[in-house]
């Protein structure tokens, strides 16, 4: 970290270093650019994962935080880097888009959050929000009042125009720009569609049967977590986690205790460490069944759809007997879990495992040889390595373009350095390699939970913590292997009982930005057919 | 040779056109009788729907291991009579800015389509509407004008999604009439005749299946493929593909309108099958072995028309298994298939079929006494 | 060339098979569909830590053990509850808050255990009844005090509900 330092302090003089975990950099706005440059070219180590924007608001400045790690080994080395302004009124800041792919939709939906623009960024909309909507609702002084963005009934044409903000000879211009062609034949697959997962729209321009270019717009059911967050107790914040990505609602809600756990300095017993590793990956087995079940969905494999939902269903079965909740679960709290197993616990598990094998093998002989599958998949909707780095996809898609990228293996948390397990990476980065990795990793999985399902030592599954938690002034950051990718947590506290900013990586969004970029010139049907490898979940993206 | 044939509905026919024409003068009797033939085609069209609906629904349901209707009657007998209930009493419901008249008539090019081949279909021993010299050509014209229907759906519903189904529904049907006339055509070239009746008399001994081999037997697969993609039934169900284009060219439809479509739909399936009994399984004919008598009496027990069914129910019985077993194609794998694979095959085949006639290897030509008619 | 050709339909073909195997025999396998509600008495299974609706135990001289402390209502994250006190004379003429109204609001729960874990009196359990689908959503709202109890004497032991953890409450 020497050399680094020394390094930006060569090319920034000016620039305020402060030593923490993770090193911390603070620059004026004009000079993020050059210093993330920098960075990103390191010749030893270069950053080139933004894993993190988090915009901000300090009261007397609006600024973002960029969280950067390398693809070579992944967290090996982090970096923090902040910047803001003080110009309340117009906020601008220099966009990275050039740099990071995924800085595009992150630095729009800072936009809409927090009024910050961002000059070079070629697609200048708010992102979640109408262009209408009156204030920035994650700034501090957000004027809620419903009457204000009283809600509409009629509907309202979506204009396809954006705008992108340069800076020439220090001043800065405005121009517009139409989105599609004026005789592009555009389909909305969304907000309603059977194959979008959620409410998701993507404004689609046709040639044929052919995709030209594809427009992203979410927010249709974003419920403002983080904002609600601000203003609840740490206890109460956990329940939003299974919201997210309902999906891996245990390893979320893992994550955010462990962010919370870590800056309140509260030991977690082992016996929960157990039962939250085992919950966790039994949830990513569900998560995985679901994703693979729905990919087969989307090519039009129906019957698949049920067999996975009917694996899915054991688990699910296991997860309602150990915490009173399918899909929203609810299990861990601050210092442990909320409930022990119970004693059948081990056994019905241990009988999962088998079973699930046996299943693995019948999807197998079902599906993934079938040709017409394989036409559907192999060479199709290919993310290349760089690709995936640049946009920060991360999860088993990432891994399926070849990037490792797992945090269990590079940054191991609560249990996964005892155990041994494979990290499942393919190089052709396609759907099939995508749809490959999801059913190995429900082996690895299944693998992980055999070495620790025995192991459960007794003792208690909690730690009695205070009602009111109150985190030491600092920013914390903890970051998770979620079913979809690197899940993770910043909280910065004002050493309140309430987080002064808590903000939700979500890995989701990273793989719906690169849609319009694999999608292009794919067919229609394989934009659907992607769109299940994929396996992207709405309300992670709209938190 | 002429067994008995206690249960034929032929006899019941025969005795009622009797009794007609000795009550009136002939127009009359001839008219009564072409009303009576309509009602009870147009009952068994709709019967037939609905017990392939419900055949359907419980046979998928145990490929996915569920159980299927199970709430309406015993089973769930009943769900497809209820279902068809709800459809009749629904409201039709009309999309702003749809291109009104063809909107309208669309579904019923649909219907007459599939309608108008289902009456040259022959059921049973006498039990065919109109024989045709030239059945299997009259088929396979009469059952391509669905197309139109499919195509008018998509274009005057002013849905985009509509649209794309339309038109990849054009491209499908299109490239696969040309294989299913052709696997036809080979046949044709077998029993020498296209006539639906004589087709079926000329399998007396031998279904054209095994009489032409190794020829007869790629085109009865082809012909089951392209007939499914005629169809629309997955893995081609392209048009509709739910995933992709919610529901295709009948997105905007709703209540009896969608009904025919849906209608069409099964009655399709069964027509293919109906052919493809016709023509490759010996039709309605019971299975007979030349000089077992007795046996032959038995087998003749059992009226044609229950043979038919059953040949028919097998082969719907094998579409609904492909269909939950594959995924859906995509557009240029379906051509592909049927450009590459399927119709240069089918050419070749049509060439062997006819050498195998002309050079007497057909089975019929080899042993002319087990299997000669 | 036409080797590639053959082979390619030839195995093509052959994976079809063997999809259509497993399809088959699924064909005859148990089905796994649960018929709710005939299998309310048979086969239904939920968990005892299902959290259904919340509740408050009375026993059978109507009392209850809510002490109306509020701390549930002050830890619920989405204002799901509210306790409604009341000024009561005891007998030695002093006076006291006792619990008059404790509403509870289903359509706004999110099932997240904050309230059971918290109360101080083990006042307030999940019931695991999840019928509850009512046809306007007023009808979620309700009481959970019943009409005339009051508040347990003496504290007594209060059956073992569901597996009590977490932190104590102030
Ligand atoms: S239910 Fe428990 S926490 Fe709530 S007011 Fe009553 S005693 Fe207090
Ligand atoms: S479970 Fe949670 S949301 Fe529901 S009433 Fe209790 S504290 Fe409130």
């Amino acid at each position: 970290m020497e050399t680094i330092k020394k390094l930006i302090l060569e090319k920034l003089p000016e620039a305020v270093i402060e030593d923490k975990q993770p090193l911390c950099v603070s620059v004026e706005p004009k000079q993020v650019h050059l210093l993330m440059e920098t960075l990103y070219n390191n010749p030893e180590y270069n950053f080139d994962v933004l894993l993190k924007v988090i915009g901000m608001d300090w009261g007397e400045k609006l600024g973002v935080i960029y969280f950067l790690t390398g693809s070579k080994d992944l967290f090996a080395k982090e970096i923090v880097v902040k910047t803001a302004t003080a110009d309340r009124e117009n906020p601008l800041l220099y966009s990275l888009t050039d740099l990071y792919e995924t800085a595009l939709l992150n630095e729009r939906e800072i936009y809409a959050m927090f009024g910050i623009r961002f000059i070079n960024n070629p697609d200048m909309r708010k992102f979640f929000l109408n262009e209408d909507w009156i204030g920035y609702p994650l700034r501090k002084d957000y004027d809620g009042a419903p009457a204000l963005n009283p809600m509409k009934v009629e509907s309202k044409e979506i204009q396809d125009v954006t705008r992108r903000l340069t800076e020439v000879d220090g001043k800065i211009q405005e121009e517009r720009i139409d989105i599609f062609e004026v005789d592009d034949y555009i389909i909305n697959i969304g907000p309603q569609h059977p194959s979008t997962h959620g409410v998701m729209h993507f404004r689609t321009a046709l040639d044929g049967e052919i995709i030209k270019k594809i427009d992203v717009h979410s927010g249709y059911i974003h419920r403002g977590i983080e904002k609600l967050s601000e203003n609840l107790g740490y206890h109460q914040i956990l329940h939003f986690t299974d919201r997210l990505d309902y999906l891996s609602a245990n390893i979320n809600r893992h994550c955010l205790c462990m962010c919370i756990e870590k800056a309140a300095e509260i030991e977690v017993p082992e016996r929960a460490q157990y039962i939250r590793t085992i919950l966790d990956e039994l949830t990513r087995i569900e998560s995985h069944l679901l994703g693979w079940a729905a990919q087969c969905n989307d090519l039009g494999a129906t019957t698949a759809f049920v067999y996975g939902m009917r694996e899915r269903e054991m688990i699910l079965h296991i997860f309602e007997k150990v915490c009173g909740g399918r899909l929203i679960m609810n299990q861990n709290v601050i210092g442990g879990v909320m409930f022990d197993i119970y004693p059948e616990f081990q056994k019905e598990v241990k009988e999962f495992i088998p079973y699930m094998r046996e299943k693995l093998i019948e999807y197998d002989r079902f599906f993934s040889h079938n040709v017409i599958a394989l036409g559907r998949m192999i060479g199709i909707g290919v993310l290349k390595q760089e690709d995936a780095v640049s946009y920060a996809i991360t999860g088993p898609a990432g891994r399926a373009s070849g990037w490792s990228c797992d945090v269990r293996k590079h940054k191991a948390y609560s249990l996964y350095d005892q155990v041994e397990f494979k990290e499942v990476i393919r190089k052709e980065g396609d759907s099939y390699a995508r749809y490959l990795n999801r059913l190995d990793e429900i082996a690895e999985s299944l693998h992980i939970i055999e070495q620790l399902i025995d192991n459960i030592p007794e003792g208690s599954f909690q730690t009695k913590t205070k009602p009111i938690i109150r985190i030491p002034e600092g920013e914390y950051y903890q970051s998770v292997e979620a079913g979809r990718g690197v899940f993770s947590v910043f909280i910065d506290s004002r050493g309140d009982k309430t987080p002064y900013r808590l903000k939700f990586r979500s890995p989701s969004m990273s793989l719906v930005s690169a849609m319009p970029l694999i999608c292009k010139g794919e067919k229609l049907a394989d934009f659907i057919g992607i769109g299940g490898s994929m396996d992207y979940v709405i309300p992670d993206i709209d938190r | 040779m002429n067994y008995s044939q206690p249960l034929e509905l032929s006899h019941v026919t025969a005795w009622l056109d009797e009794v007609l024409r000795g009550a009136m003068p002939e127009f009359w009797a001839l008219l009564i009788e072409y009303v009576l033939i309509g009602v009870v085609l147009l009952t068994l069209y709709a019967v037939l729907a609905l017990i392939l609906i419900y055949a359907e629904r419980k046979i998928t349901a145990f490929f996915q291991s569920r159980l299927g209707p199970n709430r309406v009657g015993k089973w769930g007998i009943v769900q497809s009579v209820a279902d068809m209930v709800k459809i009749l009493i629904k409201e039709i419901i009309y999309v702003k800015k749809v291109d009104k008249v063809l909107f309208y008539v669309a579904p019923f090019f649909m219907i007459v389509a599939s309608m108008l081949t289902f009456g040259a279909i022959p059921f049973g021993q006498g039990l065919q509407v109109v024989d045709f010299n030239i059945g299997v050509f009259y088929v396979l014209a009469v059952s391509s004008l669905g197309i139109i229907g499919v195509l008018l759906a998509g274009w005057s519903s002013n849905n985009k999604y509509s649209m794309v189904g339309a038109m990849r529904s054009g491209a499908q049907f299109v490239s696969y009439e040309l294989s299913a006339g052709l696997a036809l055509m080979t046949m044709v070239v077998l029993s020498g005749t296209m006539q639906l009746s004589e087709i079926v008399e000329s399998q007396r001994y031998c279904w054209n299946l095994f009489n032409g081999h190794i020829s007869a037997v790629i085109a009865f697969v082809i012909y089951l493929i392209s007939g499914h993609a005629e169809t629309n039934r997955g893995p081609f169900d392209l048009p509709e593909a739910e995933s992709e284009l919610i529901a295709g060219y009948h997105t905007e439809y709703s209540g009896l309108q969608f009904g025919f479509f849906y209608l069409a739909e099964y009655l399709n399936m069964f027509i293919i099958a109906a052919i493809a009994t016709t023509v490759f399984l010996g039709g309605w004919m019971p299975i007979q072995v030349k000089g077992w008598d007795t046996f032959n009496q038995i087998m003749w027990y059992i009226p044609s028309y229950l043979w038919f069914f059953a040949k028919a129910a097998v082969l719907v019985f094998i579409s609904l298994w492909v269909r939950w077993s594959f995924p859906r194609l995509r557009i240029d794998q379906l051509l592909n298939l049927e450009w590459k694979y399927l119709l240069p095959i089918n050419l070749v085949n049509i060439f062997v079929m006819v050498l195998l006639v002309l050079s007497g290897l057909t089975l019929t030509g080899l042993f002319p006494n087990v299997f000669g008619n | 060339m036409s080797g590639n050709y053959f082979s390619g339909l030839f195995k093509g073909v052959k994976s079809l098979l063997v999809g259509m195997g497993e399809t088959w025999k699924e064909l005859w396998t148990k089905k796994v569909t649960a018929e709710y509600p005939e299998n309310r008495k048979t086969t239904l299974f939920v968990s005892d830590r299902w959290r259904a609706t919340l509740t408050m135990p009375h026993d059978e001289n109507n009392e209850h053990a809510c002490t109306s402390c509020k701390v549930c209502e002050t830890n619920c994250p989405n204002g799901t509850i509210q306790v409604i006190q009341k000024v009561i004379e005891t007998e030695e003429g002093k006076k006291k808050k006792v619990l008059d109204r404790y509403l509870y609001d289903l359509g706004m729960c999110t099932f997240c255990n904050l309230c059971v874990l918290t109360c101080p009196s083990d006042a307030i359990v999940f019931s695991k009844d999840f019928e509850n689908a009512t046809f306007t959503r007023d009808r979620l709202k309700e009481q959970l005090n019943k009409e005339g109890s009051k508040l347990r004497e003496k504290k007594k032991e209060v059956k073992p509900e569901a597996e009590k953890s977490a932190p104590e409450a102030e």
